[in-house]
């Protein structure tokens, strides 16, 4: 039999410290973090998280095995890898972007948020950080498996790092843009409304539309070939990729796309609008 | 003296051509307190000032002696509101909200952890906090919400509408509750409700709001306080009964049949001990006349409800 008593101790005053806004800005970028990859849900909360990494890890994982099981004699392309899987990137910000940006809202919590140590400003930037920090985690972890990977594949990794460590750069800076754009587009089509579905519906149709304007765009022998370049960011981020990690496709080498230098100016302003866009629609609150 | 609890002077707040409060002036004191008036009457918007969530356009108003507008970040420490509507995410447990909504206080993670824990016990939902909010019933929901609002330990609660939805048993419970916060926890409550009845029996004080504007703002003994009436239940001929005592206190009070109930009203004459007096020998003598047994005799008390339909104008009957 059990001895064990439940003792009501009674209301308790609590005289403690209180963190203020900065525990409270921690709290709610941890929660949104955590439902970007549906963590402390269900199953069902799982799996399009669950799916997209398991996408994109597997053919960096491959791609490494390979390489190894060929003595270096293939070489891991850095950029063709991580061009293939911007679509499955854009996906996952359809699918959990308004996880994090549309339920305050859809279940009207945010004025109950609000009532706490949070401002409104700082509130849309912890959501905003929460998504960032997801997207730059999907983006940036297969480029870092390929770069791990292929140091772990070296006969001498000591030797392939003096040869390849400079490559981290790239790598951090790749997946660093990619998140901030795709994660900053996403979450500008998430805050125009408070429906998850429509949400979802709004980033995937921006990044489908964008990619249907520059098919069409690539007849219209008018327009300048920097424009055409940037009007799908996907194709864009792509192209950056390839730039980077010094890749080259027929197409690059018929058309010459512009400077890396370039890209990376337009990707931080396009980014810096779309998360502007997104955290003034996301501090208005109808209380 | 101790400062108000809530002090607000001259607060005035618009919205494009409506204005929401005009002029509004009111202290109120620690305890537990009922916001009254109809819809539109301004409740929502001095809330939400208090709150922080709406700038005034004009006034001022202090919490426990801080400026709302200067001092937003400390008074938010010491205030937890529970929402009328519905604010609770279905997919997140009982126990999970609430440590969320004390980390969003500033509390750090393992007190938020242990409070949540608390006040789920203290609100009855300790066995259920595991379960996701969305299956639990519209009673159970108040109950996280109430217990959101004390999670961070405030010294204040502002409770709007916290009865709604619930049903008979619900609400007494929530009642209950309630009067528990404000009597055993020790913490001061405002109290947003259009039942006056609930707020009677627990309040110690009503502020009555018309327009934007201050009608009433006074201790519950003072409101409910003896009226001078007589309330009369007789068991046997009721109509004999009253037409004896008709008879008796002609001039000197009205006879009303409510009910089972006759109600004595003194009328315009004087309330004095004489009167009272021979009222109370008129009521023995028709009983006796009338040969019927007297169950109770009490003299009648004021309701809110009486004072609010005397009050309010016809476009803001308080229901």
């Amino acid at each position: 039999m059990s001895s064990s008593t439940i003792h009501n101790l009674g209301y308790r005053r609590y005289d403690g410290v209180r963190e203020g806004w900065t525990g409270a800005w921690q709290a709610l970028v941890w929660q949104g973090f955590r439902s970007m990859f549906g963590l402390g849900r269900g199953l069902r909360a799982k799996a399009i998280p669950a799916f997209v990494i398991a996408m994109v890890l597997l053919p960096c994982l491959g791609t490494v095995v390979a390489v190894g099981a060929s003595n270096g004699q293939q070489v891991i392309p850095y950029g063709l890898l991580i061009g293939s899987q911007l679509l499955l990137l854009a996906l996952f910000t359809a699918a959990q972007v308004p996880e994090v940006l549309c339920r305050d809202r859809q279940h009207r919590v945010l004025p109950l948020l609000l009532t706490r140590a949070l401002s409104p400003r700082q509130y849309a930037l912890a959501r905003l950080s929460a998504v960032w920090a997801a997207m730059w985690l999907v983006a940036t972890v297969p480029l870092l498996v390929l770069y791990v990977g292929e140091l772990a594949i070296a006969t001498d990794p000591a030797a392939r790092f003096a040869e390849i460590g400079p490559r981290l750069w790239p790598v951090l800076l790749c997946g660093t843009l990619t998140a901030w754009v795709i994660g900053s587009l996403a979450a500008m089509m998430a805050s125009l409304t408070a429906r998850r579905g429509y949400a979802s519906m709004l980033v995937v149709g921006l990044f489908l539309a964008a990619a249907a304007v520059t098919t069409g765009a690539d007849d219209l022998a008018a327009m300048p070939d920097v424009v055409r370049e940037f009007l799908d960011p996907l194709r864009a981020l792509r192209t950056m990729a390839m730039l980077l990690f010094g890749e080259t496709t027929r197409a690059m080498e018929v058309n010459p796309p512009p400077p890396v230098m370039v890209f990376v100016l337009v990707f931080c302003g396009l980014g810096a609008v779309a998360s502007l866009i997104a955290a003034r629609r996301l501090e208005r609150v109808d209380a | 003296m101790a400062a108000p609890l809530i002090d607000a002077r001259a607060l005035s707040r618009r919205f494009g051509t409506v204005m929401a409060l005009d002029g509004f002036t009111v202290s109120i004191a620690s305890g537990i307190t009922g916001l009254v008036g109809a819809n539109g009457a301004g409740k929502s918007t001095f809330i939400r000032i208090l709150l922080g969530l709406v700038e005034p356009s004009s006034g001022e108003v202090s919490l426990l002696g801080q400026d709302v507008r200067r001092s937003a970040d400390a008074i938010r420490a010491l205030v937890g509101y529970m929402p009328e509507h519905d604010c609770l995410p279905p997919d997140m447990s009982g126990a999970e909200f609430t440590t969320f909504m004390g980390r969003l206080s500033g509390l750090p993670a393992h007190v938020a952890r242990e409070r949540s824990a608390e006040v789920l016990r203290h609100v009855g939902l300790f066995e259920e906090r595991y379960r996701p909010i969305g299956t639990y019933s519209t009673g159970m929901a108040q109950r996280v919400k109430l217990a959101q609002a004390l999670v961070h330990d405030p010294r204040v609660l502002i409770l709007d509408e916290p009865t709604n939805g619930l049903d008979p048993a619900g609400r007494e419970e929530m009642l209950g509750l309630i009067r528990r916060t404000g009597r055993e926890f020790g913490l001061s409550v405002l109290l947003s409700s259009h039942l006056l009845g609930e707020l009677e029996r627990i309040c110690d004080g009503i502020v009555q709001m018309d327009r934007g504007r201050l009608v009433r703002a006074e201790s519950m003994d003072e409101l409910t306080g003896e009226t001078g009436d007589l309330l009369v239940e007789v068991d046997g001929d009721l109509p004999r009964f009253v037409t004896a005592l008709r008879a008796r206190v002609q001039g000197v009070a009205e006879v009303q049949v409510e009910r089972q109930w006759v109600r004595v009203q003194m009328g315009d004459a004087p309330k004095s001990v004489n009167a009272t007096e021979r009222v109370h020998d008129a009521v023995r003598d028709a009983v006796v006349e009338a040969d019927v047994g007297l169950l109770r005799m009490e003299r009648r008390r004021a309701r809110l409800d009486d004072l609010f339909r005397e009050s309010t104008p016809a476009t803001g009957a308080v229901s």
